[in-house]
């Protein structure tokens, strides 16, 4: 006696749960991402990164930062052009910037801006204020 | 004389399109998203049109515009911020931090911390800017 088995219906792959955990994923990422266009200002620098130090001292050029918030070189409002002409007469000087406790962060990354614009490579805040 | 219909089977919902779209922006999410702690208070970072592009990874601190601090998204005073850096620093030496400070703050909250940082031993210190394109 010959025994047929019955033929069984291929098992059918259910999408469902795949679609399931897809959408779930998808709105995962969609909420907990940013997508803030973001830029960054070094302020610290390691030893590696920056600059070796020069075997004789460099001449210093002061940025001053007004509570206000306004940059000044040598008196007069900073600009790229007169820091320019300034690292002109004195190539490799160190550009040196003391803002007031008063002005504000974007004070700060606005004189930043200049210098950079201005060629300035060897850049330093400083600052006066006792730490509290 | 009626006409009768043939009743003509179901028709089958195709969800392979639907999941090779779903993956697509999946993928896409997962790309171009950052997925960073936010700040528990506002942060509006300065503008800078000379900014270079941000790295990740780091650690960040958010300052707001009365000086609070923030320590990848949580709320926290400023010794315990820095032992908390002194800390992620044992693990891990060439840590680099980013300080995402409002535009208005004072500088008398910022310098006074990036100096503590530098003294507890961060090479690396680098300030979030917003790149303006004029």
């Amino acid at each position: 006696m010959r025994l047929t088995r019955r033929k069984r219906n291929m098992a059918l792959i259910t999408m469902t749960p795949l679609v399931d955990v897809m959408m779930i994923l998808l709105v995962f990422f969609m909420v907990t991402s940013s997508y803030l266009d973001l830029d960054m200002v070094p302020m610290v620098q390691s030893e590696a990164a920056g600059q070796a130090a020069p075997a004789a001292p460099a001449p210093t050029l002061l940025v001053r930062i007004t509570a206000s918030g306004e940059a000044r070189l040598r008196g007069q409002p900073l600009t790229a052009q007169a820091l320019a002409s300034a690292l002109q007469d004195a190539p490799n000087a160190r550009v040196l910037i003391l803002p007031s406790g008063g002005a504000n962060v974007q004070g700060l990354v606005s004189a930043i801006e200049t210098a950079t614009r201005a060629g300035a490579n060897n850049l330093r805040v400083v600052r006066l204020e006792a730490d509290r | 004389m009626k006409l009768k219909r043939r009743p003509q089977p179901p028709a089958q919902e195709t969800v392979i399109s639907l999941i090779d779209v779903m993956f697509f922006l999946l993928v896409f999410f997962m790309l171009i998203g950052r997925m960073d702690a936010t700040a528990p208070f506002e942060v509006s970072p300065p503008v800078s049109t000379t900014g270079e592009s941000l790295p990740r990874g780091g650690t960040t601190i958010a300052v707001a515009e009365n000086g609070m601090l923030a320590l990848d998204g949580e709320t926290i005073q400023r010794p315990a911020l820095l032992a908390r850096i002194r800390d992620l620093l044992a693990k891990k030496p060439n840590l680099f931090v980013r300080i995402n400070a409002h535009a208005e703050t004072r500088l008398t909250h910022l310098l006074p911390l990036v100096t503590a940082l530098e003294q507890a031993g961060v090479g690396d210190v680098i300030l979030v800017v917003t790149p303006n394109p004029a």
